[in-house]
């Protein structure tokens, strides 16, 4: 009996005595932990270096480089009375949340229709419903220009039959639909990938107990995927605060003015660059942003979590729509291909091979080529194309070299730098490429041993590095961890060491994810306009970007033709990741 | 010759202690069965010696070198432990064929190309695997994966061999036969092998010495034949073999004799508690089903009890006892009817232990 009275008091001895004494951690050897922290270092260096250059300029009363700069609060005085800088303010956060409002319903029904019910096509709508993702927003928000915009082919055709053209897209409820249109896939991405892991007994377990199909997704599937769900819409207003091409070209003829166009209009205004004030409301944009990216991650664990709820390869049963249904189904998705798809990508087409329209003009007699003739008689835009070209391919083969080496930087580490490599990940994600392009101009500028490659393609593509880090680095991380651990213990245990690890097993099995990897940052690379709006010079240009230079000057038979190659480019990019097996869906 | 020496490796993780001070030598031409439960730190242990998880505390030495030293600090990465790992899933570099898996060891050993060819060729050949040489491991079945994975691991001879559950993914009728084989070739080849199990009858046909782990602990040592017939606690006698597990009263005790017993009946045993027993305290009983002997005709010392059922197995028949709350099953060679038989439990099988906290 006095055993038993006793052990409870004991248990209770030991456990404070094992916390107390619980021993330091044993150094963990050879486990390329030097490797690891110069990688992440360097990673840091090159996040924080513009970040901080951003943050240093928006205290300065001059530019950073002026003897006349001196450290004071002037800019944020000007900006936080400046009237437009509220208005700004204020059209973007109309602009993100219409944006959410339009994308996440719509992204929510494509992503249901196309994993939980039979539809027809299902593999080739898996794909095209992405296409608006992969095109940059600049040329998107043209092609709206030259199909419905007031003078485009499509309004044209309308006021032909009714007289006038009953919609104004250079207004801000068009640029919300245009830009919660172009937005969908973004959500459909996140929203089928829950939906896909859904096991369907769970929905079936709901059927059988006599709720009808739309019951069933309304009371179980609808809260399964809600995370999901809340993700996405955080990430789209994430977006929409960042958002600069739609604005510039459909905002910006009627002064509707966001915070990234506000920065650049800033260049403009005073004849001279106000860097400080420019950097003011990137601090702005940041410290919004920035909060955005972190809500983010602490969904995405929660929706983790549900998705781990799930069974493993649970069996997902399909709805049966019945032919009224199938015809319903295909419909949505149709108008909204045709909307989000047909009608700028058709606009840019036919733009790109007619030099005049109107009403009363036959398209047909007026197809040329002279277009691209011009075009390619400028030699900027020449080299525009060719610089675009050798970024992506060449450019993003080695951005995955450098992810990757990033990758296996923070591949089974359990040291503190992977703490650091998880926070300088999140940060580019809060900055607009517009910013991370004019963080590195002025890095290029301030430090006077950088100052020689300012004017060469190695500025773009070290800013381009990290605007593509965060998407890279989950791609890369996404194929590296599928590499069973007892694959690389087995080699630790057969002799070889971190490094050789690495190199014989790690990376030849990755090998494909990583060809998949290059081609999506190609894509991704080709896409981006903004970044290189401060960067590029003569000799550096690159299409996206003339293309907003373009915007200024109004020379819409270049930019018509420039458009079109970029979406050739693109869709060359496209085919070929898919080729390679890249996991879009990812 | 003594390769491999642990001695008090103790590991945390997350504030939870797994590994509470477990300590062993192996020798070569022998091999250890770290035997336990799922969460005894088993597998724990195995990675420590490894190198593949880093104790906080403890020594580990393989062959006279000093790979963990918890007190100097020293932690070995495991390519520097010259050992060879065999791990549960076999872990087969899927973009390697079998000749190139197999002679990874030697070439990262600095062994020339024809000798590497040479000795992965002559251990292929010895397990049987010669045609196999050029294939990839998804060309092979479970067998002959596990037979590419140990001669991986034994290519380049290392100075010990640890084997984590590699019987646990092959088909019962393979496991048999993998488990002598594999004590066999470990036996010729001299080699220190540290197998990692759950299966008793794994660790029992397999090995020289078992050690019984029990919550991050070794609390039982010895070889098979010792381990199954003299367990020193309730744990181990009720970890081996097939039982039947008894709650009971102490009537009385006479050094290490005693009688248990319940609502009408008693019954003559063994004390095995190492503290000790008191009479009229909790007790269980651990009687080995194979030590139960019954008869349908009445037998001097054996206990009157009720036969509820006979159940057919194949090679044998299980019987379902009861007398009150005393309830067992016991084997036999043929049928017996239901009704009053006479169970013979000889009362050194009568394991008794004290009952233990609830």
């Amino acid at each position: 009996m006095s055993t038993h009275t006793q052990a409870p008091a004991a248990i209770a001895l030991s456990k404070a005595a094992a916390e107390k004494k619980y021993p330091a951690k044993m150094p963990r050897h050879g486990n390329a932990g030097a490797y690891r922290r110069i990688v992440i270092g360097l990673l840091a260096l090159a996040v924080l270096a513009p970040v901080g250059l951003i943050v240093y300029q928006s205290f300065l009363t001059a530019a950073f480089f002026s003897p006349r700069a001196k450290f004071g609060f002037d800019a944020y005085q000007y900006v936080f009375t400046d009237k437009n800088f509220y208005r700004a303010l204020g059209t973007t956060a109309i602009f993100s949340f219409g944006m959410v409002a339009i994308s996440v319903p719509l992204g929510g029904l494509l992503a249901f229709l196309i994993t939980r019910t039979d539809i027809k096509g299902k593999r080739l709508l898996e794909i095209l419903v992405l296409v608006p993702m992969f095109i940059s927003s600049i040329v998107l928000a043209f092609g709206y220009t030259v199909s419905v915009g007031p003078t485009g082919f499509v309004s044209l055709f309308i006021r032909g039959l009714v007289g006038f053209v009953p919609w104004n897209i250079y207004s801000l409820p068009g640029m919300i639909l245009i830009a919660g249109l172009s937005h969908v896939p973004h959500v459909y991405l996140y929203v089928s990938a829950a939906m896909r892991n859904l096991p369907s007994d769970l929905e079936e377990a709901a059927r059988t107990t006599g709720a009808s199909i739309w019951q069933v997704s309304r009371d179980v599937t609808l809260p399964m995927v809600l995370p999901a769900l809340i993700f996405a819409a955080a990430l789209n207003i994430l977006l929409g605060f960042e958002t600069f091409g739609i604005p510039l070209v459909l905002g910006d003829p009627n002064g509707i003015m966001v915070l990234t166009t506000y920065i650049y209009k800033l260049t403009t205004l005073f004849g001279t660059p106000t860097y400080q004030l420019m950097a003011v409301v990137a601090v702005v944009l940041i410290l919004i942003t920035l909060p955005l990216v972190w809500m983010q991650r602490k969904l995405l664990r929660n929706a983790r979590k549900y998705a781990a709820m799930g069974g493993k390869g649970a069996r997902v049963a399909t709805l049966k729509l019945g032919t009224s249904g199938q015809v319903i189904a295909l419909s949505i998705i149709g108008f909204w291909l045709f909307v989000s798809v047909a009608l700028p990508i058709g606009g840019i087409a036919v733009r790109a091979f007619v030099d005049a329209w109107g009403e009363g003009v036959n398209l047909l007699d007026q197809l040329t080529f002279t277009n691209f003739d011009r075009m390619l008689e400028v030699p900027s835009l020449v080299r525009g194309i060719v610089n675009t070209v050798l970024l992506s391919v060449v450019g993003g083969a080695a951005a995955v070299a450098i992810y990757l080496m990033v990758g296996l930087a923070g591949h089974r580490n359990w040291g503190l730098s992977n703490t650091v490599l998880d926070y300088i990940v999140l940060l580019p994600r809060a900055l607009p490429g517009l910013v991370v392009g004019l963080a590195f101009f002025w890095v290029f500028l301030f430090v006077p041993l950088l100052t020689p490659l300012r004017p060469t393609l190695v500025s773009l593509f070290v800013a381009y590095l990290v605007v593509g880090l965060s998407y890279g680095l989950r791609l890369l991380q996404g194929t590296l961890i599928q590499v069973a651990p007892e694959l690389e213990e087995s080699a630790r245990t057969t002799g070889a060491t971190i490094g050789r690890t690495w190199k014989d097993v790690v990376i030849p099995i990755i090998r494909p994810g990583l060809a998949g990897a290059w081609a999506l940052i190609m894509i991704i690379f080709l896409r981006e306009y903004a970044t290189g709006v401060y960067l590029m010079g003569a000799g550096t240009e690159v299409i996206g970007s003339l293309m907003v230079s373009l915007l200024q000057t109004g020379a819409m038979n270049t930019i018509a033709a420039l458009s079109l190659i970029s979406i050739v480019l693109t869709g060359a990019g496209l085919a070929l990741a898919l080729r390679l097996g890249a996991k879009i869906h990812d | 010759m003594t390769e491999l020496v642990v001695s008090n490796v103790q590991k945390w993780l997350g504030g939870l202690q797994i590994l509470k001070g477990a300590s062993f030598t192996a020798e070569r031409g022998s091999i250890v069965a770290l035997l336990g439960a799922s969460g005894s730190g088993k597998t724990t242990l195995l990675r420590c010696v490894a190198g593949l998880e880093q104790p906080e505390i403890g020594e580990i030495v393989i062959g006279g070198k000093t790979v963990l030293d918890g007190a100097k600090k020293i932690a070995l990465p495991p390519e520097q432990r010259n050992i060879g790992l065999v791990f549960q899933s076999y872990a087969l570099w899927p973009h390697r064929t079998v000749k190139e898996n197999v002679g990874y060891g030697l070439k990262l050993r600095g062994v020339t190309a024809a000798d590497i060819e040479k000795r992965v060729q002559a251990i292929l050949e010895r397990m049987g695997l010669g045609h196999l040489a050029d294939r990839f491991p998804s060309q092979l079945s479970g067998g002959q994966q596990q037979r590419v994975a140990i001669c991986r691991a034994l290519v380049y001879e290392p100075r010990v061999l640890l084997l984590d559950e590699p019987l646990s993914n092959l088909d019962a009728k393979l496991r048999e036969e993998a488990r002598y084989w594999i004590r066999k070739l470990i036996l010729d080849l001299e080699i220190c092998a540290i197998l990692v199990t759950h299966d008793q009858s794994e660790a029992l046909a397999a090995a020289d010495n078992i050690l019984l782990l029990q919550d991050g602990r070794i609390v039982q040592q010895g070889g098979p034949q010792e381990i199954y017939s003299n367990p020193n606690s309730f744990y181990s006698a009720d970890f081996l073999g097939a039982n039947n597990i008894v709650r009971a009263k102490v009537r009385s005790v006479d050094g290490s004799r005693t009688v248990i017993g319940g609502d009408n009946w008693s019954l003559d045993g063994t004390v095995r508690e190492a503290a000790g027993l008191a009479a009229s305290e909790d007790a269980r009983a651990v009687i080995r089903v194979e030590q139960i002997s019954v008869s349908d005709r009445p037998e001097a010392g054996g206990l009157e009890m009720t036969l509820d059922d006979s159940i057919y197995l194949g090679d044998r028949w299980e019987y379902r006892l009861s007398r009150g709350d005393f309830v067992a099953r016991a084997h036999g060679a043929r049928q017996l009817s239901t009704g009053t038989v006479w169970a013979r439990i000889p009362s050194e099988s009568v394991w008794v232990f004290s009952a233990g906290q609830h």
